[in-house]
């Protein structure tokens, strides 16, 4: 019978080599196929520099960068085990069980969607595994009381509330008020979030909401939602998309001349393929970001570490990338103080963590969990703005690399 | 009102777009019965192929339209023959479920062989927007549907006034019927595939021209061009062409006036009701 | 349709056996959850059967089913805090009736135009939950974990009680689908499906039995939909109202054979365990390969064995005699 042979197939298992004397394996989730593949072979290749760092010998001020390996466990090596999760919540959870169960990982990291990461975090609770996240931002993952969940990276709570102190910061320097957003999302479990939030601090902040758009992110058209968003004439438009929409509405806002004073962005504006696709016309986006290449600056470290990326993969380093490197760093500093890879003990270690600001590429003032949500307390976003076709910080106003181009110059008034 | 009528010009240029993805794909179905799940693939291919042709030769995806015809004719003839002529003894369900794992099949090889990420062509022969008195006329997506209206009226002229397109046409009416009357109705099917396939390639080609291009590119127009051919009805290319419009206007209309969080399920409840009340969609038999 | 032999009640009684058995050899939770998959996909496939394999209503739609049966009881039970039982039943009555009320009106639309009005109505499902704040939107529902019981529905500690409930359920769904296909509706719904025309002629009243049909597909994917939700714990309109998932079940029950009772679960058995095996071995390296194998494999098959595997197995045997 048909079951019989897959019994006996599932009987079999599969695993990777036999682990050597000395390796930790973790594992992690990410898209890696489907819609989202060129997004999760981003993280991917974060995070596997990021190992790639720890294990070998680096002159990078990065934790273990220059031992080769965890020095409290023998000069252990990290190896990561990847699964395709195809952005599914359901593969989250069976991915998480397999990688635990059968490839013993001792902790893991990932999934980039909230979703995924939802119900992945959740067999890692059950199975009492750590779970360091450093991609995912729903503000949710971190009202949960898990014990053994963790998020380095900021969540879209605070992220909102950054882009509006930006707008009380520019109204400020400008001396000019902003009175009315209009708060643009794709309709899934990311963009409404975001959303939330969005209404929630420009309430607080005491900006009028005069259109809350939502749209569904795989439209082959947005010609409605520009104009709706045109007929409100707000002031500043904020959106929430991927790549796909990113896009779209690019050429769209263009195409229909949508000038506002300014776009505040998220997520699909600073993926990879967003500026080599619409080029130019991304020009003036304000996005905001956990990662700018232009940090090099004021951190020579991240330079370094964007120059490696670049020579390894032939591609500058970007967003996603950058949020994916910090987890595999965070749990490494755990295992080495915990001189363990026992859960319990790797919990408590990451409950104690304390990296300093300038061992990270973001910038933070470090890498330290709140004892009960379990979030990083410094982790915050600045604002980049796309500037000739590149990305570069404009707030913090002191940590700005260039002054932010507001308002958003008229599409023909540009070459 | 300006941006009414914005939204009424925006919707009828998509909507054309929508009717050249849609006729080619109705003139499987009406021929052979069969809803090409692929037809979003085909579409991909196409403008993967316009891209590739500028990429590495510099042409303009203008004139990369013959290439695409020709060469997603001879694509459609070829699956037609090796894969969609073997199930056509069997069961309709079959027929579907083929089409699909050949759309599941294109679409992830694509993404393996030249990579999941995104890309567009920058400057073309058709790029800018006109302004005319306020009303802003995207010019690569108005010489699109110049295209579509074009190429809708050239099949359609092809259906009824060449032997070929009357055989075809014969045998979309009544396949037992055309086959007594010596139609090599094998040969028709296989006609109609290629044909169809290089119809959706001159749409990529087109489409090229101001859209982004990637691997699953073809999931995006793809469910909204059944809806179109459907509610057009079986086998109708004048009934895909007005659909393509209608759905193109109802959408962006609709999208404006009401919500567009609500855009697809307006469409689809127009093709709900329409099909409640004509069983046959707008113009088939 | 076959009968029940005394050998086939053997074989059958052996298989069984061998389910109840297999998750206490096989313990690895990752295996039980491919076979739970298995169990749940077979169930809609099995229920698919009804409207699509025997009345020839090819939906395409099932998945409305699904998230309604998913939505209602979670709903249920965050909101008034009601038994995941009772709100499985609930689900079903509330996807039963929605699936009357659709069909009705949509049946009598032949073969393909029926396929996309299938479509049409899971879609417009999917985008109204995707937008109603009462349900969570866009957002979805999180059940929160509660203390492990089958009072509650939910389990941490083994996924055995998992595997036990589902497979409870295929049999149940397996067993409808026998009753019904071996009763007077069974042989009109293939009389519906043979010639919608003449079976009006013979006097069936075509409705009312393709009504049946449709209600009790619905009641039975419903039931699949809450299962998910109590052991996923996270339903979103992205997660259980997508097309994607109408479509699996189409494929399931047709690669295993359309009109046979155990062809989707045959189907489910292969189709299932092939995706997420290849996705767990070879997904890991981002090439897609696993999906080119699985879209090859249903080229394959319906070009090959257009009754589906268990369907051909069957006319094999069949004809062996």
């Amino acid at each position: 019978m048909v079951l019989a042979v897959c019994a006996m197939i599932l009987a079999l298992g599969v695993s990777h080599a036999p682990a050597q004397q000395k390796v930790i394996k973790i594992g992690a989730l990410y898209p890696l196929t489907g819609n989202l593949a060129a997004t999760g072979m981003d993280c991917k290749r974060g995070a596997d520099l990021a190992v790639e760092i720890i294990n070998g010998k680096f002159d990078l001020n990065l934790p273990f960068a220059k031992d080769e390996g965890i020095p409290n466990l023998g000069e252990a090596k990290i190896e990561i085990i990847y699964a395709d999760t195809k952005g599914e919540p359901k593969n989250g959870l069976a991915e998480a069980e397999r990688l635990i169960t059968q490839e013993k990982v001792v902790a893991l990291i990932g999934a980039y969607q909230s979703a995924v990461t939802k119900t992945a975090s959740q067999a890692a609770e059950r199975l009492k595994i750590p779970y360091v996240c450093s991609d995912s931002s729903s503000p949710t993952l971190t009202e949960r009381d898990f014990k053994y969940f963790f998020r380095v990276s900021p969540h879209d709570g605070t992220m909102a509330r950054n882009q509006f102190e930006f707008l009380k910061d520019l109204e400020t320097k400008m001396g000019k008020k902003i009175k009315t957003v209009a708060i643009v999302y794709e309709n899934t479990e990311f963009g409404a979030n975001v959303a939330k939030m969005q209404k929630q601090y420009a309430k607080e902040f005491g900006y009028e909401v005069v259109a809350d758009l939502a749209y569904a992110a795989n439209a082959s058209d947005v010609t409605s939602e520009v104009g709706k968003i045109m007929s409100a004439k707000p002031d500043v438009v904020m959106h929430a998309a991927y790549i796909t929409d990113a896009i779209l509405f690019t050429k769209t806002f263009k195409e229909m001349n949508l000038v506002p004073q300014g776009f505040l962005t998220m997520a699909g504006y600073v993926e990879s393929d967003y500026l080599p696709t619409v080029k130019s016309d991304g020009n003036y986006f304000l996005v905001r970001s956990t990662f700018a290449l232009d940090l090099a600056k004021k951190k020579p470290m991240v330079g370094q570490v964007a120059e490696l990326y670049q020579k390894k993969y032939n591609i500058p380093m970007g967003e996603n990338t950058a949020r994916s490197f910090s987890a595999p760093f965070v749990l490494a500093d755990a295992f080495n103080r915990a001189k363990s890879t026992d859960p319990e003990a790797v919990v408590k270690a990451l409950l104690e963590t304390n990296i300093p600001g300038d061992q990270i590429i973001n910038p933070w003032k470090g890498i330290q969990f709140d004892p009960k949500s379990h979030q990083n307390i410094h982790a915050s976003a600045m604002l980049v703005q796309i500037l000739d076709q590149a990305y570069y910080t404009v707030w913090p106003f002191d940590a700005a690399s260039r002054d932010a181009v507001w308002p958003f110059p008229p599409w023909k008034d540009r070459k | 009102m300006e941006q009414l009528v914005q939204q009424l010009v925006n919707g009828l240029l998509i909507g054309l777009v929508y009717s050249l993805l849609a006729i080619g794909l109705t003139l499987i179905w009406g021929v052979m019965n069969v809803l090409n799940f692929a037809h979003g693939e085909f579409l991909m291919i196409g403008m993967f192929m316009s891209y590739w042709l500028y990429a590495l030769a510099g042409v303009d995806p203008l004139f990369s339209i013959p290439v695409n015809a020709v060469a997603l004719f001879l694509l459609g003839m070829f699956i037609y023959r090796y894969i969609i002529s073997k199930v056509m003894q069997g069961p309709a369900l079959a027929q579907l479920v083929v089409t699909f794992g050949i759309s599941i099949f294109i679409a992830n090889f694509a993404a393996l062989i030249w990579t999941p990420n995104f890309r567009s062509i920058e400057h073309t022969l058709l790029s800018g927007t006109w302004d005319i008195s306020g009303i802003k006329l995207s010019i690569p997506k108005f010489v699109t549907s110049i295209g579509s209206v074009v190429t809708s009226c050239g099949v359609f002229w092809f259906l009824r006034n060449t032997r070929t397109g009357k055989a075809i046409l014969a045998v979309e009416m009544d396949r037992e019927a055309a086959l007594i009357m010596g139609i090599n109705t094998d040969r028709i099917n296989s006609l109609s595939f290629g044909i169809g396939s290089a119809l959706v390639g001159v749409a990529g080609a087109l489409l090229a021209t101001h859209y982004y291009i990637y691997p699953f590119v073809g999931g995006t127009f793809g469910l909204t061009c059944f809806c179109i051919v459907a509610l057009g009805g079986f086998g109708s290319i004048e009934g895909a062409f007005i659909a393509g419009i209608l759905v193109g206007v109802v959408q962006t209309l609709g999208g404006y006036i009401f919500n567009p969080a609500y855009k697809l399920a307006i469409v689809f409840a127009m093709y709900l009701i329409t099909v409640w009340i004509r069983p046959q969609g707008l113009r088939g038999w | 349709m076959s009968t029940i032999t005394g050998k086939r009640l053997a074989l059958g009684g052996a298989v069984l056996a061998l389910l109840i058995i297999l998750p206490l050899v096989v313990a690895s939770p990752f295996g039980q959850h491919v076979m739970i998959l298995t169990f749940m996909f077979a169930m809609c496939g099995v229920a698919w059967n009804l409207m699509g394999g025997y009345a020839g209503m090819f939906s395409f739609g099932q998945v409305a089913f699904f998230g309604i049966g998913a939505y209602t009881s979670s709903f249920l039970l965050l909101t008034f805090n009601i038994s995941p039982w009772f709100g499985l039943v609930a689900g079903g009555v509330i996807a039963s009736l929605l699936a009357a009320a659709i069909g009705y009106p949509c049946s009598n639309l032949r073969g393909h135009y029926f396929a996309i009005a299938s479509i049409a109505f899971g879609e417009i499902i999917r985008i109204v939950f995707n937008n109603w704040q009462t349900v969570g939107a866009a957002e979805g529902l999180t059940i929160p974990m509660m203390k492990e019981s089958l009072a509650n529905f939910m389990f941490h500690s083994s996924k055995l009680p998992y595997y036990y409930i589902m497979l409870a359920f295929l049999l149940l769904a397996v067993a409808v689908c026998y009753w019904v296909s071996t009763s007077k509706m069974g042989y009109y719904l293939r009389a519906i499906k043979e010639g919608h025309d003449i079976a009006q002629v013979l006097g069936v009243n075509v409705v009312r039995y393709r009504l049946y049909a449709i209600m009790i597909s619905a009641f039975l994917t419903a039931m699949a939909g809450t299962f998910y939700a109590q052991y996923i714990l996270y339903i979103d309109p992205e997660s259980v109202m997508i097309l994607a998932i109408s479509v699996q079940i189409v494929l399931v029950a047709m690669l295993g054979g359309a009109n046979t009772v155990l062809g989707p679960v045959v189907g489910a058995a292969i189709l299932i365990t092939l995706s997420e095996y290849s996705r767990a071995w070879l997904g890991y390296k981002g090439t897609g390969v696993d999906m080119i194998a699985y879209g090859t494999l249903i080229t394959i098959i319906s070009m090959y064995l257009p009754n589906g595997v268990w369907g051909s197995i069957i006319s094999l045997t069949e004809r062996g005699k």
